[in-house]
């Protein structure tokens, strides 16, 4: 009996350490290649995105010099605010309509400030599927 | 015009010439006259022609101007039977821009499918759950949104009394309300929610369902000391903090709150979903005091896209049991940490505290901790690798009568698309509880 707590122990550290060291050392090395011009970067929709393996292209905006941007983009608020609760979801999987709508869900959900809400459904729509 | 001054000229001085006197013409010598003469010559030739592209321009101008003038007439006469057609038949329908309708309806939400073993017992299909959630949304800022959440049960087994029972696997069903809400956006730091609210009481119960949740169940503290949803009002709203994205969030709300157990004799026992609605005597009367109170701060500080934290405090308060005599108090304080698109860890640490009859103040607590890596962040490019995310969670309860229990979970979710997961994970259970076992959670989880 006493074997058998022991070794369910030792898989459960084993297994936690492993894990451990997995996100530690991600994290670490996304953390050293992560670069400041990546802030400005529009979402990631390529096929190497973590979360999906589906082909979208969307129409990004071009990232503007920090010294000069004043306001967030939409994409930009979009890839701050839709990942703080799920995957990303592609402007090309709603039509503009359902974005609106599912804006103003997200919007009370997420309580997000309208002006912003309003600078994402914008970026949506742009980029919607119809 | 300018021509026309230079042949006129030529002209006059032509007629000059021929009105010179007899004494001067004599000097002109034969070949300058010739000269002269073939000079006039060319000019009248020149002169005849410019006559002759005169008329034709004038021909042309006058063919144009009946043209025009024909045309006018027609166009008098289509503008006439358009006017004449429109009176005589009704107005046919403009083709709509989809994005500028008024309305507009549609459901998301999520389902799932589920494998349990648990230690000791035999394994097995234990869920299958669908959790539409409608949205109604008229014009820019009013918006009704309800979830329902329906589960495939087994049916009753059969009796001697009664063989005839149907006993296939989902002829039972459950079939819940998570939430009714109408939504008001009053101004741009404002909403105002109205109906059966998720209460923000923390972050998990709001964005915990199904498919959001990296785990296929709930933390033991989340299910245990708070409570889910509430009937009653909100108003919510969050103020920018600058230009760089950072928030802060507000929520205060007013709704029935925990409440005694429904049924004979469960007066003394808290149910922390409350009791509203037709009740087990038959009564429609509420099972406890006064209406509870709670509110929640938060502040979201972005780094840059998919860095950042959050932090946040709730609580909620309010008389629970049907006598007022006692009170129900939970805070909650939370925190979420995203540090890149492939790195979360979040979690929660909750308190409550509620009186009681026979036990004075029952003092409950717990917490967990949760991360999640998606080793797309190691950038192996490898296909199965790179849609995989390791998990890992550890969670805490002290009931407050005497049970403690500390689970350990790990696991991993595989994404076949952005919204449908293959979760598994094994729970670790210590707990003085001897019901209390760990257990293999294996789910497909699908977000639409």
């Amino acid at each position: 009996m006493n074997a058998s707590k022991q070794l369910k122990t030792l898989i459960r550290t084993t297994f936690a350490t492993l894990a451990s060291l997995v996100m530690i050392g991600g994290l670490a090395s996304n953390l050293y290649s992560a670069e400041p011009s990546a802030a400005a970067s529009p979402p990631n929709t390529d096929t190497s995105s973590p979360t999906n393996s589906l082909a979208v292209v969307t129409k990004a905006p071009e990232a503007q010099p920090a010294a000069v941007r004043k306001q967030l983009t939409g994409a930009e608020l979009y890839s701050m605010h839709c990942n703080r609760c799920h995957p990303e979801r592609y402007p090309t999987e709603r039509t503009a309509a359902q974005w609106k709508t599912i804006m103003l869900h997200m919007q009370v959900r997420a309580n997000i400030p309208v002006g912003q809400s309003k600078l994402i459904l914008q970026y949506l729509q742009d980029n919607s599927g119809r | 015009m300018k021509t026309n001054l230079r042949l006129f000229g030529l002209v006059i001085a032509g007629c000059m010439m021929a009105a010179v006197p007899t004494h001067v013409s004599a000097t002109v010598s034969d070949a300058d006259f010739n000269a002269l003469k073939e000079l006039v010559q060319q000019m009248n030739g020149k002169l005849q022609s410019l006559e002759q592209t005169n008329q034709l321009a004038q021909q042309t101008i006058q063919q144009l101007q009946q043209q025009l003038s024909e045309t006018k007439e027609i166009a008098t006469n289509a503008e006439q039977k358009s006017i004449e057609a429109a009176q005589a038949q009704p107005q046919s329908r403009q083709p709509i821009d989809e994005a500028t309708v008024n309305h507009n309806f549609m459901i998301l939400g999520d389902a799932e499918f589920q494998y349990t073993k648990s230690a000791g017992q035999h394994g097995g299909f234990v869920q299958a759950d669908f959790a539409p959630i409608f949205l109604y949304r008229g014009g820019d800022n009013i918006l009704f949104e309800v979830g329902f959440d329906t589960a495939l049960q087994n049916g009753s087994a059969p009796t001697p009394s009664d063989p005839t029972v149907n006993h296939d696997a989902g002829s039972s069903t459950s079939f819940d309300l998570s939430f009714a809400q109408l939504d008001y956006v009053m101004n741009d730091y404002m909403t105002l929610c109205a109906g059966d609210l998720l209460l923000p009481l923390g972050t998990y119960t709001q964005r915990g369902a199904g498919w959001l949740n990296k785990m296929p169940d709930d933390p033991l503290a989340v299910d245990a000391l708070i409570p889910g949803s509430g009937i009653g009002a909100e108003l919510q709203g969050a103020f920018p903090l600058g230009d760089s994205g950072k928030l802060l969030n507000y929520a205060v709300y007013a709704v029935n709150g925990p409440s005694s157990m429904d049924g004979t004799g469960s007066a003394n026992q808290l149910d922390l979903g409350g009791n509203v609605g037709i009740r087990s005597d038959g009564t429609t009367a509420n099972l406890h005091g006064n209406p509870t109170g709670g509110a929640r701060f938060g502040v979201f500080l972005p780094f840059k896209p998919h860095y950042d934290l959050e932090l946040g405090i709730s609580g909620q308060t309010g008389e629970w049991d049907d006598a007022g005599n006692h009170l129900y108090t939970a805070g909650v304080f939370d925190a979420t940490l995203h540090l890149g698109p492939s790195f979360e860890a979040k979690g929660e640490y909750i308190v409550s505290r509620y009186g009681s009859d026979d036990m004075g103040n029952i003092h409950q607590q717990g917490w967990f901790a949760q991360a999640g890596y998606k080793l797309a962040g190691l950038n192996l490019e490898l296909p199965v690798i790179n849609n995989t995310e390791l998990v890992g969670r550890i969670d805490s309860l002290h009931d407050g009568m005497g049970t403690s229990t500390q689970r350990y979970t790990a696991g991993f979710i595989y994404y076949f698309t952005n919204t449908l997961l293959f979760e598994g994970d094994y729970e670790f259970l210590h707990s003085n509880d001897p019901s209390q076992v760990g257990q293999l959670i294996m789910q497909l989880s699908y977000g639409f």
